[in-house]
């Protein structure tokens, strides 16, 4: 699947760097995850929870870059039960510069067809010991994504009875819910602020609301991938600091990279072990590691 | 006798109650009989006392809530039928009060911050752990000194909560973000009995009532401070004094937007934590108050002036910020009937525009009137502060236990008093201040209007 996501943003013209294990700071976006800590002579550092904040430094030198990247969240023990949390994974971690969402989505969108359409194509084999049924890619192969709102998808659960905030992101279970219901890869897009990290542009026409994206599986596998267009506006990003709680001192590198100017971009993070759950056929997410860390077990 | 001081607050009346307890409700009994006693109109009413010192709880005497008790009992109502049961930002508790935060601060440290902890566990009221307990004592999981820190007061507190009673709330301020305190206490495994029993909250603290204006204070050793460059800013104001340091928080930066969307990412981040608020005691209170409530805050905690355990300025001590009492004289015309009185819990739905509003008071609180007269207003709990910490430095044991004892047989004496058989049900009308109406006169004269 690497060797396929690799190849794919290659013809893209996207550059791979090696992203940063540690940093002062790091994505804070993450629902309720705790950062590790690292005493880095004297100074507080984290281990990355996303590589987010450097993807945007990284536009400096190009204009398409990737990341493999390993991230580290502490992730609440309720998630324990989820199938799909790892306190340790890796993203297949993108930014274009100058892109809007819909550009980044449809990107996102081809990404994942290629590597499905590769591993269908040439790991008949495995697919078949591990009991997956291709048929079910027929859609994803051949039809584009669907889309629909936050908004939408909030009325629709609630019309299920699933008690879900329109506030905040939808909870494990309503995901879970609305990825059975669905035969192909659905985007939900216009997640409201106060649901995501700072550095998810706000909509200029829809006040309150994010140009930003979920990409969720069918089947009941659930999310596969975050993305948004960037704010990339210094004083913006400062009032967003705020809204999300955190002290701007502590962003103080990123803060003047920003003041000195930064492109204005779209990217996504797809969580690679999700995929290939997905790809699999697999009951839980733990199997598409080697070394799993299911949030709370101490396992090697 | 400890170190433990309280300049302008009744300390040695705390204390008589903490050794005491309810009996001390009462004058000396060995004093019946030969002393003649009555209203001193010096003493409540004077000068010098504020906003709430100067009402009057005023009993009426048609009491047809009293009437209804009678005919559910099938005997007359006394004070000990007073139900003081109450919600307290979506915890249950056994009266309403809860624990005030104590931070960091060298008065809260220690064997005293762990005898509150115990107490209030056993009494089944909340508990408010106050900002900066991790960065400046550390979490306790792995390292030394455990029992002093945050964790430390937390587990010792679920060991002798009582069942199905109280909740731990857990404050963060700008500065305790870097420490990620809330996302630490979440994923912890020692905390998964308060999480899954729904007895966790987490307390923004916007502000507080000794310093309204200003951050977080409090008094280092250069060690310590050393250790805290990275976290706090040091103000080596005291110059000279080579044993003092003074740490300063930042007040933060806040806006209508910014507070309201604090708030909706702790409940995206927490969905399974109550959200608390705490409010200084700001011109602009009824405002934030109202932010808080629609972004879906379990309650708000507001801090009058005269609160505070905390180091302040003295500047700020004698002239910052509103008394609480004229905090819940803007907030009453602010707030919608609460779910939460009346006795029966119910929990809002907060996606339906069933807003809870539930409102914590704060400030000089340690007796059964100045409490009655603030639920009067429109609070639906009252914090202590300064009077735990004396009670269990008076006794380690059971201090806060006889006070809060006290308190509650004052609660009920006081509330049967004004006709009514659940501390929820006062109102306005229990009071009447020499200053202005606080509500207006009704026309008809007999029948009272029934909260619930």
């Amino acid at each position: 699947m690497l060797v396929a996501a690799r190849e794919f943003l290659d013809g893209e013209g996207f550059t791979e760097l090696v992203a940063p294990v540690i940093g002062p700071v790091t994505d804070p976006g993450a629902r309720g995850a705790k950062q590790v800590d690292v005493d880095y002579y004297g100074h507080r550092y984290k281990l990355m929870t996303s590589a987010i904040l450097y993807k945007q430094a990284a536009l400096a030198a190009f204009d398409r870059i990737f990341y493999i990247a390993p991230n580290v969240r502490l992730e609440p023990l309720e998630t324990a039960s989820t199938n799909r949390h790892l306190a340790e994974f890796h993203q297949i971690d993108v930014e274009m510069a100058g892109a809007s969402r819909e550009a980044i989505m449809q990107l996102a969108e081809r990404l994942v067809g290629h590597v499905v359409r590769q591993v269908v194509a040439q790991l008949p084999g495995e697919l078949a010991s591990l009991g997956r049924d291709t048929s079910m890619f027929a859609e994803l192969l051949s039809q584009p994504f669907g889309q629909r709102s936050h908004a939408d998808a909030v009325a629709d659960l609630r019309g299920q009875g699933h008690d879900q905030s329109p506030d905040a992101e939808i909870d494990w279970a309503g995901e879970a819910m609305l990825s059975r219901k669905a035969s192909r890869p659905f985007f939900v897009t216009d997640y409201p602020k106060g649901s995501r990290g700072f550095y998810d542009r706000e909509s200029r026409e829809r006040p309150g609301f994010l140009r930003n994206f979920d990409l969720i599986a069918p089947e009941g596998y659930g999310e596969l991938s975050s993305g948004s267009e960037r704010e990339h506006d210094y004083a913006t990003i400062v009032a967003r600091i705020r809204e999300t709680g955190e002290n701007p001192a502590k962003y103080g590198w990123y803060l003047q990279m920003v003041r000195e100017g930064i492109p204005d971009s779209a990217g996504f993070g797809i969580g690679l072990e999700r995929f290939t759950r997905y790809v699999a056929g697999l009951d839980s997410v733990w199997q598409a590691s080697a070394y799993p860390k299911v949030p709370g077990v101490a396992l090697p | 006798m400890s170190e433990l001081r309280a300049d302008g607050f009744p300390e040695e009346a705390v204390r008589e109650r903490a050794r005491g307890g309810a009996a001390t409700a009462f004058p000396d009994p060995g004093e019946y009989g030969r002393v003649l006693f009555g209203a001193d109109p010096t003493e409540s009413a004077g000068a010098a006392a504020d906003l709430l010192d100067r009402l009057r709880l005023v009993p009426p005497i048609f009491v047809p809530h009293r009437l209804e008790r009678l005919i559910d009992l099938a005997r007359e109502p006394m004070y000990r039928d007073v139900e003081l049961e109450t919600m307290v930002g979506g915890f249950r508790s056994t009266l309403p009060i809860y624990l005030s935060a104590f931070g960091s601060t060298r008065a809260t440290s220690g064997d005293r911050g762990l005898a509150v902890s115990r107490q209030a566990g056993r009494l089944g009221i909340p508990m408010v752990v106050g900002e900066n307990v991790m960065p400046v004592k550390g979490y306790g999981r792995i390292e030394d000194h455990a029992e002093q820190s945050m964790l430390g007061r937390i587990s010792t507190y679920a060991t002798h909560a009582l069942d199905g009673y109280g909740g731990v709330a857990i404050q963060q301020s700008t500065e305790d973000a870097d420490a990620e305190v809330w996302n630490l206490v979440y994923s912890d495994p020692n905390v998964q009995s308060l999480l899954e029993s729904g007895r966790l909250a987490f307390e923004l603290k916007v502000g507080q009532g000794a310093k309204p204006g200003l951050g977080g204070m409090t008094v280092l050793d250069p060690s310590t401070a050393a250790r805290l460059t990275d976290a706090f800013i040091m103000d080596p104001v005291f110059g000279g004094r080579g044993d003092a340091v003074l740490r300063c928080g930042s007040p933060g930066t806040f806006t209508d937007e910014i507070l309201r969307q604090q708030i909706r990412l702790m409940r995206n981040n927490f969905p399974q934590a109550r959200v608390w608020v705490k409010l200084p005691p700001a011109r602009d209170v009824r405002e934030a108050a109202l932010v808080a409530w629609e972004a879906g805050a379990d309650a708000v905690t507001v801090d009058g002036a005269e609160g505070g355990t905390g180091w302040a300025p003295v500047a700020f001590l004698a002239h910052v910020g509103l008394p609480l009492g004229e905090c819940l004289r803007r907030l009453g015309e602010a707030r919608e009937p609460s779910q939460h009185r009346g006795g029966e819990a119910r929990a809002p739905d907060r996606h339906r525009g069933d807003r809870p509003s539930c409102l914590l008071v704060s400030g000089r609180m340690w007796e059964g009137a100045r409490v009655a007269k603030s639920l009067a207003l429109g609070a639906d709990a009252v914090g202590l502060g300064r009077a735990a910490l004396i009670a269990v430095d008076t006794d380690a044991e059971n201090g806060l236990v006889n006070l809060v004892g006290c308190l509650s047989l004052e609660l009920q004496m006081l509330t049967s008093a004004l006709g009514k058989y659940h501390v929820g049900l006062l109102a306005r009308e229990d009071v009447w201040s020499p200053d202005e109406p606080v509500h207006p006169v009704p026309h008809s004269s007999s029948t009272e209007s029934v909260r619930s």
